[in-house]
């Protein structure tokens, strides 16, 4: 009951941000013109819940991608039954878990979006550059018109190529090792991995992400998911540095299992 | 004057745009999220970084007998955000502190409320 009125009151005063400063910061960095693209997306962008979203939903929107369980295969449920996340609704102890990146490994993609730190995009004529604050993680998006490589090294945030679609960056992403999560509350992926994101910004202040994950290995049907960002034209991406003060992190390795 | 305007500004809205910090706290299996404690003392460390910030007191109990709590924040980049800075606490201030306790029933919480010692309250932000 309490938290209703909290929200309400945040979703009321947040209405009334003083639009007019953002404006002003705009003006002092004009957009990037460039020629054959779409429009800019550059900015730094933090991630915007629904409005009047309820705890639990809340919960959902920086927890995992889509509204509800995956359809998982048999591979994906036996991983996700012995991985013991901190945080949601099956949550253990710091102690107890076993998520890598409680024990500093790097989030991944596209688990990165999960964690409500804000990101950078810097958009220039033949790449997509995202800085993204938490564990100081980047991505390199082409758009220079490459396919991927034919035989893809596996990484931990995989290859991605982008193109325009009218106002929107169609960007597809390949070529993922099988070391992160999917998500932070324990689901998991295989190298076969392949995301696409649709991204555009449908007013100034808005950027919206449009997720399509496809994974058969472990999903019978793919994961839709949407986030939007809000733009934070004062704000600049800082360090963040899972190691810098671990002392209350469990370092003792504790994996998932993951049947070959 | 300017600056110090949209200082304000920027403030005014990152504390406005708080989400509850148990929100998007891993660690929280840790706490007991049903009730909160509050325990005043006085600073006997503050470690301004990341991942979490820390706060250890020492707060006296009623016997005059000396208990070694320590709080849990979020990221002082989120701190940052809603207008801490790395000596917004220093060692030797008195300070209250409320939150939700250790399940172990530890003197340990996470932090949802600081107050120095002059009544300022101190936002403690977005929970990651």
């Amino acid at each position: 009951m309490k938290n209703h009125l909290v929200y309400a009151i945040l979703a009321l005063l947040t209405a009334l941000a003083p639009a007019h400063l953002i404006r002003a910061q705009e003006a002092r960095h004009p957009a990037v013109e460039t020629k054959g693209a779409g429009p800019d997306l550059s900015g730094i962008w933090n991630a915007r819940p629904p409005a009047n979203a309820k705890l639990p939903e809340l919960i959902v929107y920086f927890s995992t991608f889509g509204k509800g369980e995956p359809a998982m295969t048999p591979w994906a449920e036996t991983f996700y039954k012995s991985a013991k996340p901190s945080f949601g609704p099956r949550s253990v102890t710091m102690e107890e878990t076993n998520d890598p990146v409680y024990q500093c490994f790097p989030p991944g993609m596209p688990r990165v979006y999960l964690h409500p730190f804000p990101m950078q995009i810097i958009q220039l004529p033949t790449e997509v550059v995202m800085l993204f604050e938490y564990d100081h993680t980047v991505r390199h998006i082409f758009t220079d018109g490459r396919e991927h490589p034919k035989d893809v090294d596996p990484t931990w945030m995989g290859s991605s190529i982008g193109h325009w679609e009218g106002d929107t960056l169609v960007v597809d992403t390949i070529g993922f090792n099988d070391k992160t999560w999917l998500d932070r509350i324990g689901h998991p992926h295989s190298t076969g991995l392949h995301v696409v994101e649709r991204m555009r910004r449908p007013d100034h202040e808005t950027l919206q992400i449009d997720f399509h994950i496809e994974d058969p290995k472990a999903y019978t049907k793919p994961i839709e998911s949407t986030m939007f960002f809000e733009l934070k034209p004062t704000w600049n991406i800082m360090e963040q540095v899972c190691m810098d003060n671990g002392s209350f992190l469990n370092f003792e390795k504790k994996e998932a299992v993951a049947p070959k | 004057m300017r600056n110090r305007f949209l200082g304000l500004a920027v403030l005014s809205v990152a504390v406005l745009t708080i989400l509850p910090p148990v929100l998007a706290h891993h660690g929280t299996a840790s706490y007991d999220t049903t009730k909160t404690v509050t325990v005043k003392g006085t600073v006997s460390d503050f470690q301004f970084s990341n991942p979490h910030v820390l706060i250890f007191m020492d707060v006296k109990d009623d016997k005059g007998n000396v208990q070694k709590w320590q709080g849990e924040l979020t990221s002082p980049n989120h701190l940052e955000r809603a207008g801490w800075t790395r000596t917004s606490i220093k060692v030797g201030d008195t300070i209250t502190i409320t939150g939700y306790t250790a399940k172990t029933g530890a003197t340990s919480m996470w932090i949802s409320k600081v107050i120095l010692a002059d009544g300022t309250p101190l936002n403690a932000g977005l929970g990651n």
